[in-house]
């Protein structure tokens, strides 16, 4: 059974567009050139019930428009989605009754009452029943541990304490599906574990299917087990974490330790590090064994460990690829 | 019956917000009281030279000016912070929080805002209005209440409609802001009887900018000018914007892009 299902999914955008200066600027009052950018441009993937699931991309990706899509807010250009089996642009209240959408740097509380008159204006909404309301409110407060926060005006608190009575509010409907797009941006790291291990926490107690957007590779790492890759528009990659290394690095890390200096190490392969008699080496992946045995067969080797480049490395890796169109 | 709840329980949190700021009401008061005060000063001028203006006596046009006021203030209290904020949200991308709620989109857009305080302009214009039909020494039968009644909702859902097809252009143009100060502008005009002015200002007040509906028809009601025909075609105008503003929005939300990330 799938969550969410995306089928050749596409949106473009006419965006206007000059030359620099004076003169283009005033040609451009009477004779606008627009220019269509195709933001997603036709993917396709499948999410089942409970996964978390990252979605990276560098900036104008896609990802958010996706996200947009997915949540009801956008109308596609091209293609389907199917969530929770509805038809998301439709904005069915059937639909939108499940699915949540919190966005790092918006709100969407009241500036100047406390939050808990915000949540009261959420039950009216939704037309949750005041009982179950409470107690899901109450339950999500206590989690959270915001405490007494949520009877601060919202323009007085701060914004790690704001994005969590966000997280609150969002929450209160009980949603199957949530749409998380870069909750944890700008946040200090201690307010972003927290918000990890809430989200964390949360898939695991209610089996809700989460979509995810972040840069913070921490987040990725920490919550989702699958990540899908969009660039440019595209669909890069979608599978498990730890195959996209192994899909887009083309090297791998040799840390060795020995109990004596040791000789210069570049004939075996790209010096990265030394630290002492620890000694940090890039290899390429295909020489990676030759390399391994010819270092335990020269060299007093006391310790050798062999690693796949740090996630961050391959996601730039992956970003700072140039536009295959 | 699910708008009304809706629209109520925005209504509790814009009072809410509202009474945070005490100090609003004071200068509300004050801002309504130097209006009333310099419309009640040129109504005065203009009388001393003439009996009628445009075929109004005094009291008419003080009757006029209340319902002016009224509509003002129910504009400001409710039509046009709601409006603005719609322009906001387009143009920051909050838009996506009202759209991604289980409720009807347009009403959801339409009521989020109350400003509390713009009630002064409300009271002001019924007490003017009071005072008017006290001075016309005509009793305001109840075919005349029931008819100021319905050109009021009448004329209040036309401005609605108008403001929400301006503001819908957000999702294209982006930045609509002058455009509603040019209805400012416009509104002014409505002080005065749309028949005082040429045809085709009076034209364009009626149809194009629905100030006439909105201000002289009801006023026509408590004065008693008001025709059966002219009611009828108030609801009739109401209704075809109404309609219209609604398509148009659909329309429009089709073509929100939401700012980017």
């Amino acid at each position: 059974m799938t969550v969410i299902q995306v089928e050749q999914l596409s949106k473009s955008y006419f965006v206007p567009e000059r030359e620099a200066g004076l003169g283009a600027a005033l040609k451009s009052l009477v004779r606008r050139k627009n220019r269509e950018v195709k933001a997603v441009d036709a993917i396709s993937f499948e999410i089942g019930p409970g996964e978390v699931v990252g979605f990276l991309g560098p900036n104008g990706a896609g990802k958010t428009t996706t996200l947009k899509m997915l949540s009801g807010l956008l109308y596609p250009t091209g293609g389907a989605a199917r969530v929770l089996g509805h038809t998301p642009e439709k904005r069915e209240r059937g639909f939108l009754t499940q699915v949540t959408l919190v966005m790092g740097n918006r709100s969407q509380l009241q500036w100047d009452i406390p939050a808990l008159d915000s949540y009261d204006l959420q039950r009216a909404i939704y037309g949750l029943d005041p009982a179950g309301y409470r107690r899901t409110r109450d339950e999500l407060i206590e989690l959270m541990q915001v405490g007494d926060l949520v009877r601060k005006p919202v323009r007085n608190l701060s914004l790690g304490e704001r994005m969590k009575v966000e997280f609150i509010g969002a929450l209160l409907h009980n949603p199957k599906v949530i749409f998380l797009d870069e909750p944890t941006l700008g946040l200090d790291v201690t307010m972003q574990r927290r918000l990890r291990e809430f989200v964390a926490g949360y898939n695991a107690r209610t089996g809700a299917t989460v979509l995810l957007t972040s840069h913070y590779m921490a987040d990725v790492e920490a919550l989702c087990k699958r990540v899908i890759v969009i660039h440019h528009g595209t669909l890069l990659y979608d599978g498990d974490l730890a195959g996209l290394s192994a899909r887009f690095a083309s090297y791998k890390t040799i840390s060795a330790s020995f109990d004596q200096t040791p000789p210069a190490l570049d004939g075996y392969g790209e010096v990265v590090a030394t630290d002492g008699l620890r000694v940090t080496l890039r290899v390429p992946k295909a020489e990676t064994s030759r390399a391994t045995a010819r270092l335990l067969t020269d060299l007093a080797v006391v310790d050798l460990t062999v690693e796949d480049p740090p996630i961050d490395d391959v996601i730039e890796k992956v970003f700072s690829s140039p536009v295959v169109k | 019956m699910a708008i009304v709840r809706l629209w109520w329980n925005y209504v509790r949190v814009g009072v809410l917000g509202e009474v945070q700021y005490r100090v609003n009401f004071l200068v509300q008061l004050l801002q309504s009281a130097i209006a009333l005060a310099t419309g009640l000063i040129v109504l005065a001028l203009i009388f001393s030279y003439t009996q009628t203006l445009g075929g109004w006596t005094g009291p008419e046009l003080l009757a006029l000016m209340g319902v002016h006021t009224l509509v003002g203030g129910l504009i400001h209290m409710s039509i046009q912070p709601n409006m603005e904020r719609l322009m906001q949200d387009v143009q920051n991308g909050t838009l996506d929080y009202a759209l991604i709620k289980p409720a009807d989109s347009q009403a959801l857009v339409s009521v989020r805002e109350f400003r509390l305080w713009q009630g002064v302009d409300v009271a002001i214009g019924a007490i003017v209005i009071g005072v008017a039909v006290f001075q016309l020494r005509e009793a305001l039968g109840w075919e005349q209440a029931l008819g100021f009644g319905l050109a009021l909702l009448c004329g209040a859902g036309m401005i609605y409609a108008f403001w929400l097809i301006l503001t819908t252009g957000a999702f294209w143009w982006v930045r609509m802001e002058n455009l509603l100060e040019l209805w400012q502008g416009l509104y002014s005009a409505g002080r005065a009887p749309v028949g005082i002015y040429p045809d085709w200002l009076r034209y364009g007040l009626t149809f194009l900018v629905p100030v006439a509906f909105a201000v002289t028809v009801p006023a026509e009601a408590v004065t008693g000018r008001l025709t059966l025909e002219t009611l009828a075609g108030a609801v009739a105008l109401a209704a075809a914007l109404l309609i219209g503003a609604r398509w148009f929005w659909f329309f429009g939300l089709k073509h929100y892009s939401g700012a980017s990330a």
